[in-house]
Parts: structure tokens; sequence; C-alpha cells
């Protein structure tokens, strides 16, 4: 069989590529000065971050009440929603499944001129609510993508012995559906959190003043200046995802194996 | 409480345009073993899903000891199956799975253990308790599968095909433990299954069914020696099909001339006319073949002459697949009760007689 | 088996994607049939005006909007080949390695980090005060910086950047279902390398691929942050347009107009993405129905 070297030179030159901005942003929070010219190792940038930037962590807070909130509801509302899709009958069912994984094929920009318009004709104040209930309602596709994923890997004839061996709907949903679907609702929310953390077109859409993400506040702070400060958040922000992912994937582990 | 009295009356159930079951109505006694046998797509499954509560009925009614059954939801029946898949609950242990029905009504700690221990006992899965699904084999799963659905003490047990996911020995064995269970718990048994051999083994009676219809209803017995029509008589067991015309007939001793191989000889219960065309059956078992002539035969007995067209060889049986006058190809099996020398004395290409008592000959149906 | 649980379980999402998908959209559509009032917002008046404007002219001949509609189009199609030209042999090269999960793990990690973020990396590696101008400067190959931003290449490299992981992880899951023996075969038979993977690699990865394209494509025609942070006012794209017309001019009819428009190229493409796969589960069932025969 050939080695594949061709291929081989794309491919990590391409992994060079993607890490390249990273990198530099990393060197460069360590700079002590405020270009990207280098005048030496220092951790002022740091510890301005932390002690002088009251707009960006105020953004950040946003950011993880927006996150958690619109995962929260969304799993919700996406489980509930896959159980039925995967298991059960009901009018709308079509309907349901074609609406909802529309917005995985459309453009951000459509969801949020959507949205926008939508609450500039019921009146609405656009502040961290709005920014919630859109992102709430991009989510959802991905939490069903994930639950369903789970579900299909059982075979209906599992709710069917529950409901032979007694159990009402009530009793199979808790005993039976909910406890296998766990890591499925897991993923979910994580790919649900994910995203809303990430997201800047809809939420730039949604926006209101005063209520800033944190990827509407850097860009932002792109648009105007460039604060040296950013290099040192960006790393910590890099350094926080990758152990959050880290647990997160350390905790699916645990409950896939129960 | 022991079996219940199930009644199925004129059920009929539409899928669409999909016909599943055509007016079926057939009754099951309390404590029988009752097998639902037949084909993919012959409705046995759907007319069993339909007893548990999965499907309803298009027309027709299902009583349990005389009562409607067809309002109640599966879980306010009291009937239980067994899923051809086993569908044990992957988060739960073995334990747990068979403690499922019980933790349900919510029965006091101390009292599930002891009844879930009784059952293990009975499937013989006793040490296997704190074993998650995915850790368990075929058999081990229908086990579990088995205990769950009789820890509710059912009147009725379903079996959804339970054996056809496991391998020839495994089935063998597993059967003869569904068997011994039953007589253990005495409760009435539903069997579906597509195959005849394990239905004629362990049912006290059986419903033979195909595209929707019950054909025959009776013991394997009767099933077997006496076949309501061409489909039962070919489907359960080996059989020889001659079509012919009855041109002889004295008491209950008829001559069926067969369009080419020439008369044949058989006895029948039922009346039926000269000159009518019948089909006519023999099973292989029943007809012995000779190198030489038979002689001293009495006069009802059908001797036929011809060539040994193939031939297999299973150790304690063979088979010939005889080709007389006509290219009539009559398949022939012949038990090796004593030990042959020098191998079977009767070997391909060779010439023989193939011959049977006119009482194990039997007609089927007019056609 | 009758069951409300179906209903019941089903009415949240229900009722949440009507309220939230649907009826916006509607509004969208409804919209871009209005006429335009002035200081914002809609006249409840019948007019196509907003479909018209799309074709306008300026007094010299050139298509304002339709011009935008264009480049945005050549761009979208530039930045996709680009990114599906890179992913095919990023993607065979993970699905023929042994560790290809790390690998995958390696090509989503970059993704990790806050997308804002990302972008914001390009512009320190590319503005005039970037690394990629200080080194040159430093390495005496540059007197005067130059501005690597605001431009089309910049907006295209960071295109392609944002982009890859989408293209990579589908060619990916279709490849690695792919039999490599059949190259060995196909080599055994005398072709070379080259056409062994031209002619039987690619045209079974074939619905991989469209996959790819469509989820590479489509987002990438209707982007917004990147040609406005990477290309400032020098790039104008579809979504650029859109937000100028909606927050800004309050142009509400052209706004929803233009997104019809993008709303209307997503469904062509879901719909040859449908009918592709419809096609090739139709010609499985013929097989399979020819074999039980």
């Amino acid at each position: 069989m050939t080695k594949p070297t061709l291929s081989r030179t794309i491919f990590w030159t391409t992994i060079a590529f993607l890490f390249l901005p990273l990198v530099v942003l990393m060197v460069f929070s360590f700079n002590e000065g405020r270009t990207m010219v280098w005048k030496g190792f220092s951790l002022k940038w740091y510890e301005s971050l932390f002690g002088n930037q009251p707009r960006l962590w105020a953004a950040v807070v946003n950011t993880l009440i927006v996150a958690f909130t619109a995962s929260t509801v969304a799993t919700l509302i996406g489980t509930l929603g896959a159980i039925a899709i995967n298991w059960y009958r009901f009018k709308a069912k079509s309907y349901v499944q074609a609406l909802s994984f529309l917005p995985l094929i459309l453009p951000e920009i459509i969801i949020g001129v959507s949205l926008l318009v939508f609450f500039r004709m019921l009146g609405m104040e656009l502040n961290l609510f709005t920014i919630i209930l859109a992102h709430i309602s991009f989510t959802i596709p991905f939490v069903l993508l994930m639950v369903m994923a789970r579900l299909g890997e059982f075979d209906y004839s599992i709710i069917e012995a529950a409901r032979d061996l007694g159990a009402n709907e009530n009793q199979t949903l808790l005993k039976v559906i909910l406890p296998i679907s766990v890591p499925g609702i897991l993923a979910g929310f994580i790919t649900a959190f994910t995203l809303s953390l990430e997201d800047f077109v809809v939420t730039f859409f949604v926006t209101g003043s005063g209520s800033d993400t944190l990827p509407i506040y850097i860009y932002n702070q792109i648009k105007r200046k460039l604060p040296p400060e950013i290099n040192a958040f960006s790393v910590v922000l890099i350094g926080a995802t990758v152990f959050l992912l880290f647990f997160a994937r350390r905790s699916i582990k645990y409950f896939v194996k129960t | 409480m022991k079996g219940s009295e199930v009644r199925v009356e004129n059920a009929d159930k539409k899928f669409g345009d999909f016909h599943a079951l055509k007016n079926v109505s057939l009754t099951i006694g309390k404590g029988e073993f009752f097998s639902l046998l037949g084909p993919s797509g012959c409705g046995k499954t759907t007319l069993l899903r339909i007893i548990a509560g999965f499907e309803g009925l298009s027309s027709g009614a299902v009583y349990l000891d005389g009562k409607d059954v067809l309002p109640l939801p599966p879980n306010e029946r009291h009937v239980n199956t067994v899923f051809q898949n086993y569908a044990l609950f992957p988060h739960l242990s073995v334990f747990e799975n068979i403690a499922f029905p019980l933790r349900l009504k919510k029965m006091d700690k101390a009292a599930i253990q002891e009844k879930v221990t009784q059952y293990l006992q009975l499937v013989h899965l006793v040490g296997q308790e704190n074993k998650k699904p995915n850790q368990l084999s075929g058999g081990q799963k229908q086990r579990v599968a088995i205990a769950r659905a009789l820890i509710n003490e059912p009147s009725v047990l379903l079996l959804d095909e339970p054996l056809s996911a496991l391998d020839a020995k495994l089935r063998h064995q597993l059967l003869l433990d569904l068997d011994l269970i039953h007589d253990q718990i005495g409760i009435t048994f539903i069997y579906v299954t597509h195959d005849q051999s394990e239905a004629l083994s362990v049912s006290d009676r059986i419903a033979v069914m195909s595209e929707g219809r019950v054909l025959q209803i009776g013991t394997p017995f009767e099933i077997y020696e006496a076949p309501a029509d061409s489909f039962v008589a070919k489907f359960i067991g080996e059989t020889n099909i001659l079509d012919g015309r009855i041109t002889a007939h004295e008491g209950n001793l008829y001559t069926i001339d067969t369009d080419g191989v020439g008369p044949i000889q058989v006895t029948s219960d039922r009346e039926f006319a000269v000159g009518a065309r019948v089909r006519h059956a023999i099973r292989p078992e029943k007809i012995d073949i000779t190198k030489e002539k038979p002689a001293g035969l009495p006069d009802d007995f059908t001797i036929l002459h011809g060539k040994v067209a193939e031939s297999i060889y299973s150790g304690f049986q063979s088979q010939f697949y005889v080709e007389t006058v006509g290219s009539l190809q009559f398949k022939v099996y012949q038990q090796h009760e004593s030990y042959i020398e020098r191998g079977p004395a009767i070997r391909w290409t060779d010439e023989v007689y193939i011959n049977w008592d006119a009482d194990d000959g039997y007609i089927v149906e007019l056609i | 088996m009758k069951s409300r649980s179906g209903t019941l379980y089903s009415l949240p999402l229900t009722v949440w994607i009507s309220l939230f998908f649907l009826v916006p959209m509607a509004i969208v559509l409804l919209y871009s049939f209005l006429a335009r009032e002035t200081g914002g917002g809609v006249r409840w008046v019948f007019d196509l005006g907003a479909y018209a404007e799309i074709f306008k002219q300026t007094a010299d001949g050139r298509f304002i909007y339709l011009d935008i509609v264009w480049y945005t189009l050549l761009m979208a199609v530039g930045a996709t080949l680009l990114t599906i030209l890179i992913a095919l042999p990023c993607a065979y090269y993970i699905a023929r390695a042994k560790n290809n999960t790390l690998l995958l793990f390696l090509v989503i990690i970059p993704f990790w980090v806050n997308f804002m973020i990302r972008i914001y990396a390009w512009v320190a590696i590319l503005g005039q005060s970037g690394i990629l101008n200080e080194s040159l400067l430093a390495l005496g190959i540059l007197k005067d910086p130059i501005q690597f931003l605001f431009n089309d290449t910049a907006v295209l490299v960071v295109l392609v950047y944002t982009n890859l992981p989408f293209a990579i992880l589908p060619l990916f899951t279709t490849i690695e279902k792919f039999d490599f023996g059949l190259l060995e075969a196909a080599r055994d038979l005398g072709a070379s390398h080259t056409r062994s993977l031209w002619s039987v690699l690619l045209p079974n990865i074939r619905g991989g691929i469209i996959t790819a394209v469509l989820f590479t494509f489509i987002p990438i025609f209707g982007t917004f942050a990147v040609p406005d942070v990477m290309g400032n006012s020098n790039v104008f794209m579809l979504g650029q347009l859109i937000t100028s017309k909606l927050k800004f001019t309050g142009d509400y009819p052209m706004a929803s107009s233009l997104s019809v428009l993008i709303l209307i190229l997503s469904g062509v493409g879901l719909v040859v993405y449908t009918l592709y796969n419809n096609n090739q589960a139709k010609q499985r069932h013929v097989v399979i129905e020819e074999d039980t025969l």
C-alpha cells in the first residue's frame, strides 16, 4: 500500500495553518510591548486583563448566562421533541421534522434577520432576553440531532416491553427512555452550550446596547482598536475551553459506561 | 391464577392497503401451549401483537376469560410478551430488568429480592444478576426476558419467535426449557414461529397460518398426518404430492389414477366421488425402498418402479430422490436401524422399487 | 398503540419552531413584498419594489446590487473550491491513518477557540502592524508595511480557515467508509496511483463531496462577519449588504428580498442534496430486489 505522501504534506501544512493564529496569539500575549514586535517576556497584559477590564468580564458574564439558559431550555425542548419524533406518532410529525432541521442548512444571517424583524414587529426591546430566545432557536436542531442519534441505537421494542410489563407513559419516560438517552442529552447540551458561546452573527442582529456577549465585544474592539489584553484573554479562553472540554469528555465517558 | 382462555373472534386487520388478518377466529384453552405457525407475512406476529395490545383491530374482538381486552392498553392486560430481540433494558442489570415490573408496583425490597431470586432459579441464571445485558450471551438474554415476563404472573405468556436469533443447538435446549417452564407454571403460552419442527415438538395445538388466514388448527399429530390443504401439507414436514382422478372406491379404499404414474391406493375417512380430481400426499418416511420387487405385500399396497436420481447420506438416515415413470420424483427417507456393512445398500442410479401402505397416504383436498 | 405522549412531548418543539422559525421567516417573506417606510419599517402596501430594486442600475449602467450578488457568488465559489481542494487530501490522509481519532481531534481543536478570537488572530497576523509585516520588515524584505488586510485575499484566507472543519468532517466520514482495497485492485489492473484516486476513489465519495460542498458554500454565501472584519468596506458581500440595509438604512423590504434570495439558494441546495440521496437509495433498493429474486 503506497504511503500517501502528498496528502500527508497537505495535511500537516493545514494543521500548521489552523494552529498558526492561535500560537501567534499565545506568544504575543506574553509580549512586553504593545505591538507585534517582540520586546520581552511579560505578564503585564494578564495583570491588566484580570484587573482592568470590567466591560470584558461583563461580556463574559453575559455570554455565560445566555449559554447556560439557552442550552438548558434547548435541551429540554429538544430532548422531548427527539423522543417524540423517534418513537411516537403524532399529527404534526412530518412538519416538525422538516422544519426543525432547516436551521442547519440555512446561513446564520437568515436566522438573524428573521428574528430581528420578528422582535421588532412585536415591539420587543433587544436585550439579553432576545439573545437567549434566539440562541435557543438555533441550538434546538443540534440537540435534536444528538439525542436522536443516541435513541437510534435502540429498538422500539424496549418501549413496548416497558408498557407490556406494566409501565404507564410517565413511568416509561422516566424509568426507561430518559436513562438510556443520557449520553445523547449530555452531548446535546454541550453542543448547544458551545454553539451559544461561539455565536456572533445571530447575536449581532438581536443584541441591544449594554447586553454585549463576548463575540460582540471582541468585534467592537477589533473595529475600534486592538487592546493587547485581548491576546492574554484569548489565551485564558483557550485554556479554559480546553480544560472544560477535557472535563466534559471525561464526564461523558463516565455516563456512557453506565 | 393459572392460564386464561383466549378467544379471537372474526379478527380483521388492515395496515393501509395491506390486509394482514382476514377474519381470523380461534380459541386457545386455559394452560395450553398453543403455537401460531406460518411463513413470514402470514399475520402470526400481528395477531400476537394485537393480543398483547400493541396494535388494534380493524374489526373483530379478543376476549380473555370472556372479557373484552381491546379497550385496554398493554400495561393493563394480564398478558406479557417475550420479544424476538429480547428488548432488555440496556441500562439495567439482570436483576433490575427482572425486578422492573415489581418496582413499578412499588413492592418492598425484601419481597422483590425473594421473588427475583425465585425466577432467576427458574431460568437457571442465579449468579448472573449483576451483569448488564451487553455482557450476556444470546441464550442468557432470552432467559432474562422470559423471567421478566413471567414475574408479573400473567395468565397468558406471548412469545414472538423467541428462538430465531439463537443458533441451532441453543434453540433446541431453550425450547426444551420453555416446555419445562410451561409444565411448571401452567399458564397459557402462545408461541409464534415460522419453524414447524419447533411448533411440532412442544405445542399442545397449532394454528397454521398463511396470508392472514388460519388454514388449520389441530394437534401436532393432526396437522402432520391430516393436513387440511396443500399449503399445510407442504409447509409441515416433507411430503410427496400426487394429483389424480378417483377411478374406484370400495369402502374407505380409493384408487386414484395419477397421470403417468399409474394407479395408487389410499384410504380416507372422508367421502369422495368417483371421477373427482384430488390431491394426494405421502410422506417420505412412510415409503419403503427396496432393490428387488417386494413380494407378498397386501393388495392395498402401492408399488412403483424407479431409479435413484439422487441420494443423500446423513448418518442415521438416507434420503433418496427416486424418479419413476412419468418423470415424477419421490422423496424417500430410509432410517438405518442397523449397521450397514460396506456402506448403504442402495446407491445413486440404482433401479429400485418403492412401496407404501394405503393407510399411510392421505387425500388432502379436492382440486 | 394509541398514545397521546407523542403530541405532548412534541408540543414544546412544535410551538417553538413555529413561533421562532416559521413565523419570522414568513414575516421576512411578507416584508419583501411590502413598501418601505421612510425612517425604517414597512408600509402595509403591496409593492414589488424591493425585488425590482435588486436590478437597479446607475446612470452609467452598473448594476449596483447585482454586482454585489455576483461578487458574493464568485467569492463563495472560490472559497468553497479552495476549501474542498484542501479538505479532500486532508480527509483522505486522516481516513488512511491508523490513529484517525487523534488527527480529527487536531483538526477540531482550533475550533474550540471562540470564532471572533480566531478572526481577531488573523487581523493580528495580517494587519499593518501585524506579525507578518513586522517579520518581513525585520528581515529587511520590506521597507514599508503592506496592507495585507482589507482585500479579497484576506477574506478568502479567513473564509477557508473558518470553514475547513465543516468540509473535512463530512469528507472524512465518507472516505472512511470507502474500501481501499478497490484502489489496490485498480493498481493491480495497471492504473497509476493518481489515476486510481481519480477514477475509483472520487466517484465513490461523490455523496460526501456534495455534502461538504453544500455545507461550505451555503454558509459562505451568506457570510457576514469575516468580510466585515477582514475586508472592511473594501470587500462587500451579500451578508454585509443585508446587514447594512437592515441595521443602518432601515430598508426592511429590501433586506427581506435579499434574504429571500439566499433562502431560495439554500432551498435549491437542499433539494439537490435530497434528490441525490433519494436517487442513491433507489439504486440500492433495485440491487437488493434483484438479489432476492
